[in-house]
């Protein structure tokens, strides 16, 4: 039985490293209504960076968070410039672009790292395991789940509680009054896109020794996060994080009870979201 | 302009040329083609090059060109060109690039292919071309009429089948089956099965039946191994290639269950550069191969000499098998003569014998393509600072 606790806190690691992936990826589709299928890649990114950072201590483990939060941010900037000229052009067609540049990057880094899967040890000092219930379970997804939280905390309030977040509430809402309040939407499309890419990035850097890195991680982490996306509501940060805790009790708890069923039951679940709740979980008021 | 030069006058000449061309390369020349220039063949391989299975498909690449760098880029005394195309992760992509190399390149004959499955996908466009696949890695275990069919590397339930009864005699209690959800997977986790059940051994699986991993998706094995540690196994028994291995290896460590439940395996789940990211979680691991770089005959030490000063590190069963199929090439081709077509070059592949290979000499099985091979217990050992599949002993001779 104890098992099954341990399986359920590891969803819960599961959920919000997922969270911290797809609320970049809600985001960016609520604000601008673009569909960033490159959002994957900037994990995988986020993963090498920690691969060729992580020392083993503190020191490389801050370089690598650093490092890859501006590295993202940038990324973000360009991907939102990549965006901005098919914005009015639908979804296909920003599909086709960021996934073809995913495609391209994927390809660049199979060819720099190899296709090898790539350690990323955490920090020594969370390296071992402790006993959690009666089992062994690692340090570092202990700590990744406080991290996590504080950082999703942290998000929340700032999307709620701030100013600037309200401005990105109100531009997912109805751009087209805030843009006749005067407001400049495209920097505000610009620092959400930032914000989401540097979130992925980061995501990928203290993801990687839980999730390692390698070719086909960042297929994976998109697929997960469109449906963490779909499934919590689009644009909607609480539905992101109730859509990943969701998505990782599935992938973990779910796959414990009826393993037989593992293929099946996260799109199961998916189904059974959007046939009780078309708008996701938490669904956006939108201006129609 | 050629057809010139193939009056009778000119033929001395041309012949003079081909010598000086070919002198670059230090090819051995073989006899019975020296009147002419052999043409060249094109030869296509279809591997891995994205997707989890890309670091095999990138040995396998090396081991093909490892073979041709040493024979002067010659099969059968025939300059080479190598078409390569991606078979990715399985069936859907391996079949339209299969069928670019058939019908759009006009290969030859085609080698490679990572995995099972792509092989059955691949099979009905080789027999209706009559192409023939000399395959070097992944074989489904029920292949009817292989006819186009040939494998320089085992079939896939092999690796589980020699595994079987020593491990009943090994481990003292039941054993944990898991393994990844596809072809590939059903047949080495099944090959485990039938053999270690028909040795008296029992299944520490509550239901008695391998629990299969969503593949490729599973990344987290934590709900998996928290059940294997629940069920009271005295050992695990799994197999996984690729990143899926290195998950699998490190979270073993990770959840506790290394040095407490011995971990035996296919060969592949500690073969080549995963076994560099499992790092000391893979301390320990029994497997079992058709091939260990430390096998002490005279073409394993050329082969993992030549391959370690052109690619850097130990070679691996799929860069040993590639290089073997090249081998077979070499050897039809040149016995297939001036009359050298994909049919007459399968009608050859029959009748090659035996193979002088890294891995020491073996045979097609007449029947079912596939080699006659001794079988080896490896642990992952660390030897120096570096981990690397020590030999233990010969399991048994198996094939066909």
């Amino acid at each position: 039985m104890s098992g099954y606790l341990v399986t359920a806190v590891d969803g819960v690691a599961f959920g919000l490293l997922l969270y911290t992936v797809a609320a970049g990826l809600s985001l960016v589709f609520g604000v601008l209504d673009v569909l960033n299928l490159a959002h994957g890649v900037l994990y995988l990114a986020g993963a090498y960076v920690s691969y060729l950072l992580a020392d083993g201590g503190w020191r490389g483990l801050a370089l690598a968070v650093c490092g890859g939060v501006a590295a993202g941010a940038l990324g973000g900037l360009a991907l939102s410039a990549l965006t901005r000229t098919l914005a009015h052009r639908g979804h296909l067609d920003q599909a086709l672009a960021t996934l073809g540049l995913a495609y391209v990057a994927a390809d660049l880094f199979a060819t720099a790292f190899g296709g090898d899967a790539k350690p990323a040890s955490p920090p020594a000092a969370l390296a071992g395991s402790v006993p959690v219930f009666g089992h062994a379970y690692p340090v570092y997804r202990l700590v990744f789940i406080a991290v996590a939280l504080a950082l999703a905390l942290a998000g929340h309030l700032a999307f709620t509680r701030t100013s600037l977040g309200a401005l990105v509430r109100a531009t997912v809402a109805d751009r087209d009054m805030v843009r006749a309040l005067g407001v400049d939407t495209r920097l505000v499309v610009g620092g959400v896109f930032a914000a989401g890419a540097a979130l992925a990035v980061l995501g990928g850097v203290l993801g990687a020794p839980i999730l390692g890195a390698g070719p086909g991680v960042d297929r994976s982490v998109l697929v997960l996060s469109l449906v963490v996306v779909v499934v919590g509501g689009v644009g909607s940060l609480p539905g992101a994080f109730c859509g990943a805790l969701l998505v990782g009790e599935v992938q973990t708890l779910g796959v414990r009870l009826a393993p037989s069923y593992a293929p099946f039951l996260l799109f199961g679940v998916m189904l059974a979201v959007l046939a009780s709740r078309p708008g996701g979980l938490v669904p956006t008021v939108r201006a129609t | 302009m050629r057809t010139s030069l193939r009056s009778t006058a000119a033929r001395p000449l041309v012949a003079l040329l081909a010598l000086v061309v070919s002198a670059g390369c230090s090819g051995s020349s073989l006899g019975g083609e020296a009147a002419g220039p052999a043409s060249t063949v094109k030869i296509g391989l279809l591997v891995s090059q994205s997707g989890v299975y890309k670091s095999v498909g990138d040995d396998m690449a090396n081991g093909f060109r490892l073979y041709l760098a040493l024979n002067g880029g010659k099969l059968g005394g025939h300059p080479v060109e190598v078409v390569t195309a991606d078979e990715g992760e399985g069936a859907d992509t391996a079949r339209p690039a299969a069928e670019r190399l058939i019908k759009q390149d006009k290969v030859l004959a085609l080698a490679g292919v990572v995995g099972a499955g792509s092989v059955a996908a691949v099979k009905p466009l080789l027999d209706a071309n009559k192409v023939p696949l000399v395959g070097a890695n992944g074989r489904p275990t029920k292949l009817a009429d292989p006819a186009w069919v040939w494998h320089t590397s085992y079939i896939s339930t092999e690796p589980g089948l020699v595994m079987g009864e020593y491990v009943h005699k090994a481990v003292d209690g039941p054993v944990y089956v898991i393994g990844p959800d596809y072809q590939g997977g059903w047949d080495e986790i099944g090959g485990f099965v039938e053999a270690y059940t028909k040795a008296g051994g029992k299944l520490a699986n509550p239901d008695g039946k391998p629990v299969y991993t969503p593949f490729p998706g599973t990344k987290n094995f934590q709900p998996y191994l928290s059940a294997i540690a629940e069920s009271g196994a005295k050992a695990v028994y799994t197999f996984y290639a690729g990143g899926a291995a290195v998950d699998f290896v490190k979270q073993y460590q990770q959840f506790g269950l290394a040095g407490k439940v011995p971990l035996y395996a296919a060969g592949f789940l500690t073969e080549g550069g995963v076994l560099t990211a499992q790092g000391d979680a893979a301390a320990n691991i029994y497997n079992s191969l058709n091939y260990s770089p430390d096998l002490d005959n005279p073409a394993n030490r050329t082969f993992t000499s030549e391959y370690q000063k052109k690619f850097g590190g130990q070679p691996t069963t799929f860069a040993m098998a590639t290089y073997d199929a090249a081998a077979v090439l070499d050897k039809a081709i040149a016995a297939a003569g001036k009359d050298l077509t994909s049919q007459t070059l399968n009608a050859a592949i029959a009748k090659v014998g035996q193979i002088n290979s890294p891995r020491g000499p073996w045979q097609f099985d007449a029947a079912g393509h596939t080699p006659v091979q001794k079988w080896y217990l490896r642990q992952v050992r660390k030897d120096g600072a570096t981990l690397s599949n020590v030999l233990v002993q010969e399991l048994a001779t198996v094939g066909g």
